[in-house]
């Protein structure tokens, strides 16, 4: 190999042309397939030009032949950028002529890179946590043992008048909540992580509206997401409330941002809050999502904040709401979920 | 890809059966002379009259930057987060592996006493413990009260308290007849090296000089 190398360097300082002519001469052009279109060649020839088959220029043409002094020459510039597709700003109805790429062709306007890893939590829950909780939940039913039906919780009508016929069914008696029936956990019904959204409510806000931008930020550095700023609700003199201030701020994230917040929270935030115990095993809203709170000093522990703690006014740092939805249809099998991720309870189980 | 809007509703035929429905509305609200005609006559009362989207805006997503980090948990081990801290490397000095909550079975972190400088050590080094007196009784010592301490822990929490009581009045009484037969061995030498352990000159609590004076000395001692 050596050799060979040593052999052809001596003959990359000969001038192009020569080297040219000397491999034009010395290679011999006997390929099977080259034969073959020889034989063809009469009929071949009537089908196509090819450019092989061209005469070779001549010294004369290949001196006019200077590329570089055209564009030289040339006054007016080409155009600088290349011709670029910008897809249209906006969807005008799938019988538009001109249509918007699909989100994930790169060069369309709601495309989202990634994803960029695989969080360590998401892989746990598919490796070990769903097939764990299927395992434990499994309930053995006897082949052919009835189901059990479900009682209607919506009340119907007695009858007692004629206009009864064909009305709707009543919502149950003290409110139109229906809350959900716990579905069993199947190989197809496994609670999972939907999404985290977090909310925080400044009141202070309404004063100094610093407040909000604070807080704002603080979100963004917590889940990476633009968080959206919203407005109060009700009329409070006495704490000086009005509908419509603005107030607070909240945003949601989902799938891989969900895990890795919840994976934060767990691992890093959770063990340095002083005294902690866990989360109130009381929480829940009976339909499978669990919500619990942070303080200021509590929120100051995550690593992006604290990363530059120094940006945010130590007084105006706010506290959060965190709500976890999961897919669960109850709280005990979403706090089943959770204890899986790692999330202490304590106190009394309320349902 | 956003939600594209419906075709359905501009469909002449259908914006005929709207007027049809409500022919009234035209009537109520006349076409303004501001609008531009459009060559069809039910084009321009449905649009008159409903809020048609032609078009959905795509919108660009806002997407503050964000950093892959290496996170290294207390423990050592490593995993990569998508994180808008610009750290390229976290280092935890307290997680969940090395908390108590987490980690009901490690012994180590049952400590009670908080002594991350070491500075209880060294005072205990310094000036040793009541019961290092006696040597070979007190080795025992503190080994049989922590397995009479780990006794209940095993049995259970519930009858957790009475029994170890009763576990504590066992390792006292095991105790007992240890400690008077070392006693009846020697009745005096515990006693006197309890003295000679208060008699002997300690550098560090005795003769020690202040700093001046330490001064003074090192200058002198120079000089000469």
């Amino acid at each position: 190999m050596a050799s060979l190398r040593g052999l052809s360097r001596p003959a990359r300082n000969l001038p192009l042309s020569q080297l040219a002519r000397q491999t034009y001469t010395a290679v011999p052009v006997r390929c099977a397939s080259s034969q073959a279109a020889e034989v063809a060649a009469p009929v071949l020839n009537e089908l196509e030009d090819s450019t092989l088959t061209a005469p070779q220029l001549s010294e004369e043409e290949k001196k006019q032949f200077r590329p570089w002094k055209r564009a030289k020459d040339r006054k007016f510039g080409l155009p600088s950028g290349r011709y670029q597709y910008h897809p249209p700003k906006y969807n005008r109805g799938p019988l538009h002529p001109v249509q918007s790429p699909p989100a994930s062709d790169p060069i369309a306007r709601d495309f989202v890179p990634g994803p960029f890893n695989l969080p360590r939590l998401k892989q746990t829950y598919h490796s070990t946590i769903a097939p764990d909780l299927m395992t434990l939940a499994y309930q053995h039913v006897l082949p052919g043992t009835p189901k059990k039906e479900t009682a209607d919780r919506l009340r119907g009508w007695d009858g007692s008048s004629p206009y009864h016929k064909n009305r709707a069914l009543r919502g149950p008696r003290g409110g139109p909540v229906l809350p959900l029936i716990e579905r069993d956990i199947t190989f197809n019904n496994i609670p999972l992580l939907k999404e985290i959204s977090i909310a925080s409510y400044v009141p202070d806000a309404i004063k100094d509206p610093n407040h909000l931008l604070v807080a704002r930020s603080v979100l963004l550095a917590l889940t990476g997401t633009t968080p959206e700023i919203t407005k109060t609700k009700a009329n409070v003199v006495q704490w000086g409330i009005r509908i419509g201030d603005r107030a607070g701020v909240k945003t949601t994230v989902y799938g891989n941002a969900a895990y890795e917040f919840l994976d934060r929270c767990v691992h890093l935030v959770f063990p340095r809050i002083k005294d902690w115990m866990g989360i109130a095993a009381t929480t829940g809203d009976s339909n499978g999502n669990l919500s619990f709170g942070l303080t200021p000093e509590e929120v100051r522990l995550f690593p992006e904040v604290e990363a530059n703690a120094w940006l945010y006014p130590a007084k105006m740092l706010p506290g959060c709401r965190v709500f976890i939805k999961t897919s669960a249809t109850s709280d005990r099998q979403a706090r089943l979920l959770l204890q899986a991720f790692g999330v202490p309870f304590y106190g009394k189980v309320r349902n | 890809m956003g939600k594209l809007p419906s075709t359905v509703l501009r469909r002449p035929s259908l914006a005929g059966c709207l007027l049809t429905t409500s022919p009234n509305l035209s009537l109520t609200h006349p076409p303004s002379p501001t609008a531009v005609p459009l060559p069809h006559h039910a084009a321009t009362t449905a649009a008159g009259h409903h809020q048609v989207r032609h078009a959905t805006f795509v919108l660009r997503h806002r997407r503050p930057y964000q950093f892959t980090q290496l996170v290294q948990l207390s423990d050592g081990s490593t995993f990569t987060v998508r994180t808008t801290s610009p750290l390229a490397l976290y280092k935890s000095a307290r997680d969940s592996r090395n908390h108590l909550l987490w980690q009901p079975s490690e012994t180590s972190l049952r400590n009670v006493e908080v002594d991350e400088a070491g500075k209880l050590a060294a005072f205990r080094e310094r000036f040793g413990k009541g019961w290092d007196l006696e040597s070979p009784a007190a080795g025992a010592q503190p080994e049989e009260a922590a397995a009479a301490a780990e006794a209940p822990s095993k049995e259970g929490e519930k009858a957790g308290s009475q029994k170890k009581g009763d576990a504590k009045i066992e390792a006292k009484q095991a105790e007992a007849p240890t400690q008077e037969a070392a006693a009846q061995e020697d009745p005096f030498d515990s006693l006197v090296d309890l003295i000679s352990s208060y008699s002997t000159e300690d550098k560090n609590i005795k003769g020690g000089l202040s700093a001046k004076d330490q001064a003074k000395k090192d200058k002198g001692g120079k000089k000469k």
